[in-house]
């Protein structure tokens, strides 16, 4: 394909290469903020897809609600719909708990449990009924997770041991062993030094060839690394959704491009 | 964000690649006089303008290194400073070329009645046009005047095939004159590739303008 045709790719992914939709998905707080206000957008199988935007503009609000973590939240009103296998995951008969297993999400901090290695992804496998040894389960998450290496001589140390980039890599092996087919992650990076992030973003790139990807980040930078598509946001509205390559070169919108080369406002 | 001073530095490339571009210019307009006034010292006047041309590009280059390197710039940003670099190169090809007509006027001295060279200046004329144009048309931003300058080009092209089939008569028939004859065949190719570099650089404008790859070589 030649370069200018990639800069003005349409957004026609066939129906079976999307993982996630959303048609005008709005989310409401109990004060009555509306932190995001109608979007819709199609997410890729098996690709990163980042959405960035200024602090506020409702970036977790809207991935929380691709897997109904915002219904923790007391008072929060979600409308519209998330498709996930055809199915709005907003429907009466779908259990949140079984959502939140196949939609996995990795926080902005890593909070692994105050338990062994090990235990961190264990509970994962019992959750699932498993009973007795984990060990092949706990070995492949951690290797998918490019932590085994690095911990496979002290799997019953605490996990508190870790380091920040170590413990946000458990956090995704946990995440993992619930074998899930999407996962969500808020600014996985922005507590970790450029070292342990670089390790995160070669992560992602490993993942993407199994899992689909939803990475909220203010880095820009990290956004054109690591991501196939982007998708910018501001003030909880979806202002432009292309391909990274194509955003970051050209972006069609001019709210847009004043975002990404820093002029806004 | 990266944005405080970048502005600023893309000024600062702004001034420098207008300064290249009208150096560029004057070289070619400075090359067509002293062949057509037989001025040898305006022919050497040229070859040191062209020291300062190399220079100013390769600042340029810096210049842009410094700011990818330190601000990791996209959208219109990025496409600028990718343009920045091409033209600067194209106006120092052009300068280059500028360089080989002046020296040619030391082969034609005292030879004034060569009707060849009248139109090798009217290529170069249209040349230091295409430049100012192209100029121009990056100081403004502006993907139409660069699309309207790319079309003098055409011209340039008619001009050197007419003057091509002329002076391969012209060899046919004189012979003896197979240098001088050879070296108007030989300006004329650089004064044709002049305009086409100025293509290119119009053509890197209308990236920068629009991040679409035009091809203005129609
Ligand atoms: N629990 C909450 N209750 C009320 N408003 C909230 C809550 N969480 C976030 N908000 C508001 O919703 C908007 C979007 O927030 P958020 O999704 O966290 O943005 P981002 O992740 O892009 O920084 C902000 O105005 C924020 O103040
Ligand atoms: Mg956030």
């Amino acid at each position: 394909m030649p370069s200018h045709d990639i800069l003005h790719m349409e957004l026609n992914f066939p129906s079976d290469h999307i993982a996630l939709s959303t048609k005008n998905l709005e989310v409401i707080y109990a004060d009555g903020a509306r932190a995001v206000k109608g979007i819709s957008l199609s997410i890729p199988k098996k690709a990163t897809t980042a959405i960035i935007g200024p602090s506020g503009c409702g970036k977790s609000t809207a991935l929380r609600a691709f897997n109904r973590m915002n219904e923790l939240i007391p008072g929060t009103v979600t409308k519209g719909e998330v498709l996930f296998h055809s199915r709005n995951i907003y429907a009466p008969s779908i259990d949140p708990v079984t959502v939140r297993t196949n939609i996995g999400m990795v926080f902005q901090k890593p909070n692994p449990f105050p338990k062994s290695i090990y235990e961190n992804i264990a509970w994962a496998a019992r959750i699932h009924g498993h009973k007795g040894n984990c060990d092949e389960l706990v070995e492949s998450c951690l290797r998918k997770a490019a932590l085994w290496d690095e911990v496979k001589d002290k799997l019953r140390r605490s996990a508190m041991s870790l380091s920040g980039g170590q413990q946000q890599r458990l956090c995704i092996a946990r995440t993992l062993a619930l074998t899930p087919e999407v996962i969500l992650m808020d600014e996985p990076t922005s507590a970790l030094d450029p070292l342990s992030t670089a390790s995160i973003e070669e992560l992602t790139s490993e993942l993407k060839k199994d899992y689909t990807i939803i990475i909220v980040t203010h880095n820009l930078q990290q956004a054109g690394r690591i991501s196939d598509m982007t998708a910018f946001m501001l003030l909880g509205d979806l202002i432009e959704y292309a391909p990274t390559k194509k955003l970051f070169v050209n972006p069609e919108d001019e709210r847009t491009e004043r975002y990404i080369t820093g002029r806004f406002g | 964000m990266q944005n405080p001073g970048f502005d600023i530095d893309i000024a600062e490339l702004d001034e420098l690649m207008l300064l290249l571009a009208s150096k560029a210019e004057e070289a070619v307009q400075k090359a067509s006089h002293a062949l057509k006034t037989q001025d040898i010292d305006l022919c050497g006047a040229v070859k040191t303008n062209d020291s300062i041309i190399d220079r100013l590009q390769l600042s340029i280059d810096d210049k842009v290194i410094e700011i990818i390197a330190t601000r990791q710039p996209v959208a219109s940003d990025l496409r600028k400073l990718l343009s920045v670099m091409k033209l600067a190169s194209d106006f120092e090809r052009a300068a280059d070329y500028a360089v080989h007509l002046a020296k040619a006027t030391k082969l034609f001295l005292n030879e004034p009645q060569w009707r060849q060279l009248e139109k090798i200046m009217q290529m170069a004329d249209m040349g230091a046009a295409m430049i100012h144009g192209t100029a121009q048309a990056y100081k403004i931003r502006s993907s139409a005047l660069a699309r309207q300058t790319a079309q003098l080009d055409d011209q340039i092209d008619h001009i050197h095939k007419s003057l091509l089939q002329e002076t391969l008569l012209f060899l046919r028939q004189y012979p003896e004159e197979a240098e001088r004859a050879t070296r108007i065949i030989i300006l004329s190719g650089h004064l044709e590739r002049l305009g086409d570099h100025m293509t290119n650089a119009c053509e890197a404008i209308v990236f920068m303008v629009e991040g679409i790859h035009a091809d203005l070589n129609e």
